[in-house]
């Protein structure tokens, strides 16, 4: 019978930084790993200049503050370092991938060292990073204006660090337990992106409070309220104790301490539950429910065989499960609300045209540039479902005709959207631009998906159409599709210029029909070939696609 | 009857890089065979079968299957042959009976019969109570069961399934097989990979064994065994036989595991690990 080895909490945390250390090393032997390392160095470049120049703009703001008699103000600083370290990790979360410190629950790790090593992932992030290098300038700012001030601010502001640091890992624990299932992660991922979208309408709406006497008072209440959250604390503990009062500069701290032992219950109730096995799988969860269903038949395309109507289908019904990929297309729209109210309005009206004759050409080569990561990588989304394209008897030019005809419908419902939009907010477009517009998208949009049939052949990424931010292309597609994007915009510039110079826009409708039966015969041309580019390139789709 | 093998490769090869993953292999699988193709981890089966359904080109060689040639007719191949990969290649983003629908439609069904056959399916592999539950929520029996149902909704002559009953339970692996020998009753030519030997020896009336690429034994069950103790009689008979190979000839009736052992040259570690228990 053998002995059971003591558990030493420094050897597995050590063991796990070993770890982290050979998947790094191990991803470098692949060329993508290679090119992740590069950008990797460019973004540390990146972030050590963004964290020596903020922590140079902190310490001379404090500096100032402190030194000028107002130490209060350090509080806009502490939000500056708070609402960075928050938020930037949220946004750049939804573009990278975490590691799942779940994975290591397997071993006989005790609570502690688990806890610890969700803060030490926390830690390393590049926001905990600079939100510390901006915080170290706050202390030097302070030692430069009042030497004797700085042994009070080293511990309000390790505090704050602390703080921070179990917030942000509170906050992500937490969210990881509502993203852990479809409807919710899909719930969360379209609040993100309304929260992102409002944050472009804040300006208008503060111009048009702006000019409202009530809002003196409330952006007075924001700042008193402010004082009792934690930069506010923070602040406060500092410049009470400046200004002589020890008491209340002690509270203050005293109560920024308990916030952040707040948040540290908070984060232990769910790490707890997560160290014990909590189990959030969904099929779990879904209890056996037998609902009577008729027969189902799929849809039908009139004009079109079996095979594109069973494609458009599953296209559609795949865009309209992926609340990402469906708010993303409606960003254009939106934008012409935006427009509409911000502060870009004046321009239209002051411009060479009338504003809805501008709005509807711009709306639409919008509509087409959103619509880039569909069309440039259409397989995509299918991930494992290639194999079944290539098992099956289909034609590949049959498959792209039909991912196409979705992209053309999304193309014809945003111009529409777009036109009546416009004619609500702007007033309706003149008859001869609508139809110019029309023949330009007749042009583009061909162009654009044989473009896009290409790239999504010849350089395919797999994506996660339900998650917010994992529907980009590969690096190399954007930029491609952004050169022929450019290529097509200016094109679609040059024609509209000169109907413009004669004055007459049926000009430009005659010069979009002629491009568009080029470009017609171009993508007829691609799309011939499909199959047999398919076949070229079928075990660098599947081993790209069906990549776990 | 006809006698012209379903399945027939001709000097099969595939090389990645340096690697020869599959070699020569000469295949013939007649009609109405249940075939197995096994082989230890990594011999070749996946790349194999892979390029018996046209999800991978050979590097040389020439694959006829319904005595058609897969490289010059692949259309008309995939139209009378069923897939289960190893990916299972499913749509995570459809509920399951969308999901058939669309399989059904693009093997060339139309609406109606597609949709028929759909619920059937659902309702033969049990996957009929959550109709609005997407594939990708579904657990890896039940995406299984599935990719089984799209495989066979047009009916095909050969099926190809890749580890078909890997992480399946065993009612639904019943249900499976009772599917699958229903198949043959009727005509059809099953060929499928599989690490379980017991599932292989139960259904299979035939089996090739593939080991570093290269086809080392095909034949019945009866062959492959027959073949295994004439060697083994071989081996004992003489004064140098060793202990072993009299065992096997004198033993009543082999498994499938000890002929595949025998085949591959596989020997249980008799390494001991002192510090275990």
């Amino acid at each position: 019978m053998t002995t059971t080895p003591t558990l030493r909490p420094r050897a597995q945390l050590a063991a796990i930084a070993w770890l982290r250390w050979r998947m790094f090393a191990n991803s470098l032997r692949t060329t993508r790993g290679k090119a992740e390392v590069i950008s990797r160095v460019l973004m540390t470049v990146f972030f050590t200049v963004a964290g020596f120049g903020g922590s140079f703009g902190s310490a001379v703001g404090t500096w100032y503050f402190v030194s000028h008699g107002k130490p209060e103000m350090l509080a806009v600083v502490f939000w500056a370092v708070f609402l960075f370290w928050q938020l930037f990790p949220i946004m750049s979360t939804a573009f990278t991938n975490n590691p799942d410190s779940g994975d290591l629950l397997r071993f006989p790790l005790g609570y502690r060292a688990y806890f610890l090593i969700r803060l030490a992932y926390g830690s390393l992030d590049p926001a905990a990073a600079l939100g510390c290098m901006w915080l170290s300038g706050m202390l030097l700012g302070i030692a430069a204006a009042d030497p004797l001030l700085v042994v009070w601010a080293l511990p309000v502001v390790l505090l704050f660090a602390a703080f921070n640091l179990l917030f942000l890992q509170m906050v992500f624990a937490w969210l990881e337990r509502w993203l852990a299932q479809r409807r919710t992660r899909e719930i969360m991922g379209v609040l993100f992106i309304l929260v992102m979208l409002s944050i472009q309408l804040i300006g208008p709406a503060l111009q048009h409070f702006e000019r409202q006497p009530a809002t003196r008072k409330t952006l007075d209440l924001v700042v008193s309220v402010q004082a009792f959250l934690p930069p506010g604390l923070a602040a406060d503990a500092i410049a009470q104790v400046s200004h002589g009062h020890f008491t209340i500069g002690a509270s203050s701290f005293f109560f920024l301490g308990s916030i952040a032992a707040l948040m540290g219950c908070l984060l232990h109730l769910r790490l707890r539950a997560q160290y014990r096995g909590e189990n959030l799988n969904e099929s779990a969860a879904a209890g056996v429910k037998r609902e009577a269903h008729g027969l189902r038949l799929g849809w039908s395309l009139p004009g079109f065989s079996q095979v594109v109507a069973a494609v458009f289908e599953k296209e559609v019904r795949y865009l309209l499960r992926s609340g990402a990929m469906l708010l993303s297309l409606i960003v254009p729209l939106f934008m012409l609300v935006v427009f509409r109210l911000g502060p870009a309005r004046s321009m239209w009206h002051t411009h060479f045209m009338r504003a809805p004759d501008v709005a509807f050409p711009a709306a639409a080569a919008y509509s087409l540039l959103a619509l880039t990561n569909i069309v440039y990588n259409s397989f995509g989304g299918d991930a494992g479902g290639i194999q079944f394209f290539f098992a099956s008897p289909a034609h590949f030019r049959q498959i792209v005709l039909a991912k196409n005809l979705m992209h053309a419908a999304i193309v014809l419902a945003h111009a529409t959207l777009a036109w009546l939009l416009i004619t609500l907010l702007y007033g309706r477009p003149a008859l001869d631009v609508t139809v110019a517009t029309l023949a330009g998208l007749l042009f583009a949009a061909p162009l654009n998906f044989t473009a896009g049939n290409l790239l999504s052949l010849y350089s395919p990424k797999r994506i996660d159409v339900s998650t917010i931010g994992r529907q980009r292309a590969s690096q190399f597609t954007v930029l491609i599709s952004l050169v022929v994007q450019l290529v097509i915009v200016a094109v679609g510039v040059a024609v509209f210029m000169l109907a413009h110079l004669y004055n007459n826009f049926w000009i430009a409708t005659l010069l979009f029909v002629v491009l568009a039966c080029l470009s017609l015969s171009v993508y007829s041309v691609v799309l011939k070939r499909a199959d047999t580019i398919a076949i070229e390139r079928r075990e660098a789709l599947v081993s790209e696609l069906c990549r776990a | 009857m006809n006698s012209a093998p379903t399945i027939r490769t001709q000097g099969l090869t595939r090389r990645f890089g340096e690697l020869l993953a599959v070699d020569g292999v000469n295949l013939q699988v007649a009609p109405g065979q249940f075939f197995g193709f096994l082989g230890p981890n990594g011999a070749g089966k996946s790349t194999t079968i892979k390029m018996l359904t046209g999800l991978l080109a050979p590097s040389s060689g020439q694959i006829e299957i319904l005595g058609l040639d897969l490289n010059t007719d692949p259309v008309n191949v995939k139209r009378q042959i069923g897939v289960v990969p190893e990916g299972m290649a499913l749509f995570g983003r459809l509920t399951g009976s969308e999901f058939l629908n669309f399989a059904g439609r693009m093997y060339g069904l139309d609406r109606t019969t597609a949709a028929q056959r759909a619920a059937e399916l659902l309702d033969f592999m049990q996957l009929a109570d959550q109709p609005k539950k997407l594939v990708t929520d579904y657990s890896h029996g039940m995406q299984k069961k599935l990719a089984m149902a799209a495989a066979v909704i047009h009916g095909p002559k050969v099926l190809f399934l890749d580890e078909p009953f890997e992480g399946v339970d065993a009612i639904a692996a019943g249900t499976l097989k009772s599917m699958l020998q229903g198949m043959i009753a009727r005509g059809a030519t099953i060929f499928l990979t599989s690490h379980v030997l017991e599932i292989v020896e139960r259904l299979c009336s035939h089996v090739a064994i593939i080991h570093q690429g290269r086809l080392v034994a095909q034949g019945s069950l009866e062959e492959l065994r027959a073949g295994v103790e004439a060697q083994a009689l071989a081996a004992g008979a003489g004064p140098s036989g060793d202990r072993a190979s009299r065992d096997v000839a004198s033993a009543e009736k082999l498994t499938l595991e000890e002929i595949f052992l025998r085949i591959v040259g596989g020997t249980r570690q008799e390494q001991e690990l002192s510090w275990l228990g």
